[in-house]
């Protein structure tokens, strides 16, 4: 029963909660360090390699407003066991609580399967997919800013606009594209 | 209603949560709007998880999706009327606030009136400038049309120069084919009239049978009427 649940602990005042998911644990650190730079608010960043998160820290872990899996897109583990940690999420995670970011997809031409797959998962679980270019410091400034924005609007901190919403407005769509059944 | 109790339980001990941050932080009014604005957006999501349980239509995911567009639209517009009206609020209330002001005679009041001046001086010069550039953009119109006109007018020349460049040579010819026709008619005249008087001449020789052969001079002529060509 180590389902990750939304909405099972109580809020943190202005506070935001973040949590990455990173099989191979190269780019969390970094990504973590920029976040917690960035922001005006206090953002509490929790990293872990995959779901189910370890008990032991159930007590003391703040309620996570965003879950962020990061696939690499070179190697086939981390799209694997990103597919596996899903199990562990609460359905009401996928409400705009989830978000997905990619990297090294430059490198990545020769497996397009794989980005044709990442796609697909997100857009069936109407999850916003980010591209990052995290081999720079300028890249993952840029890629924590990015996620900074949505995870302002999951903690709540901005007015007027849920992270419902705002998921309807960063919708991905499935490859191919053509086929996508428009608003007709 | 046991999910709506828990709710109100996480909403009761919001409050006392706030009260401590407050008391613990001493944080700025701003601060407290800021942190009351995010537990409403936590008690909207909240509710708004415990309302998806209730409802429990069966319906598919494609259906759903396909009555998404609208619900998105309604809410786009309803936020957006929400906001102009706000909009609107904020404007009546601060020009209530500037007016309640101006009535007083602060120092704040005296600085608003100098802006309020210098707001006026600024308009009425803005308008000066306006109508200059009107009255400039007339004139270069005008001159615009001016040239065009004149533009059209050589057109029009240069297209009479070149046909009459193109006719000069045919008068020149007319009067000298003309001039050329006169001379050879009456070349031609004067070349019958010969003609008529050696054969006149001659029919005169030979009917007198006079012998032109002793006298040098007849002899001449007469040699000249024969090899003359007739030309008929």
């Amino acid at each position: 029963m180590s389902v990750l649940k939304p909405f099972s602990k109580l809020p943190n005042l202005d506070t935001a909660s973040i949590l990455l998911v990173e099989n191979e644990e190269q780019v969390q650190q970094g990504l973590a360090e920029a976040l917690v730079e960035d922001s005006a608010q206090a953002v509490n960043v929790r990293l872990a390699r995959s779901l189910p998160l370890p008990l032991e820290n159930e007590k003391t872990r703040p309620r996570i407003d965003l879950v962020v899996f990061i696939l690499n897109l070179t190697s086939d583990k981390s799209f694997k066991s990103a597919n596996e940690s899903l199990k562990y999420l609460d359905p009401g995670y996928f409400l705009g609580k989830v978000c997905f970011m990619v990297t090294n997809a430059r490198y990545a031409s020769g497996n397009m399967g794989r980005l044709d797959a990442v796609r697909k998962m997100a857009a069936s679980l109407h999850c916003p997919l980010l591209f990052a270019e995290v081999q720079s410091p300028e890249g993952v400034t840029n890629a924590a800013r990015r996620l900074l924005t949505i995870l302002k609007v999951a903690s709540g901190l901005v007015p007027n606009t849920s992270s419902l919403y705002l998921s309807n407005l960063t919708r991905c769509t499935k490859p191919p594209d053509i086929d996508q059944p428009s608003f007709d | 209603m046991d999910a709506s109790d828990q709710m109100n339980e996480p909403i009761n001990q919001n409050d006392g949560l706030a009260a401590e941050a407050c008391t613990q932080k001493g944080t700025s009014p701003a601060d407290m709007l800021r942190i009351k604005q995010q537990m409403s957006n936590h008690c909207f999501e909240m509710s708004v998880q415990l309302n998806a349980g209730k409802s429990k239509r069966s319906c598919s995911a494609s259906e759903a999706e396909r009555g998404l567009p609208n619900y998105i639209s309604e809410l786009e517009r309803v936020k957006m009327v929400h906001f102009n009206s706000t909009l609107a609020l904020h404007r009546m209330q601060m020009w209530h606030a500037i007016g309640e002001k101006l009535k007083q005679t602060d120092p704040d009041a005296a600085a608003l009136m100098a802006v309020g001046d210098r707001c006026m001086v600024l308009c009425s010069k803005i308008k000066e400038l306006q109508n200059e550039n009107r009255n400039l953009q007339e004139n270069i119109t005008e001159i615009q049309k001016k040239r065009l006109e004149l533009k059209r007018l050589t057109d029009e020349k240069m297209k009479e120069v070149e046909e009459l460049m193109s006719n000069k040579e045919h008068p020149d010819s007319e009067k000298y084919k003309t001039l050329l026709e006169k001379g050879q008619a009456t070349l031609e005249k004067y070349k019958k009239m010969t003609t008529m008087t050696q054969n006149v001449l001659r029919g005169i020789l030979l009917a007198c049978k006079v012998n032109w052969l002793d006298d040098p001079k007849l002899r001449e002529t007469a040699l000249t009427l024969e090899d003359f060509p007739i030309s008929d």
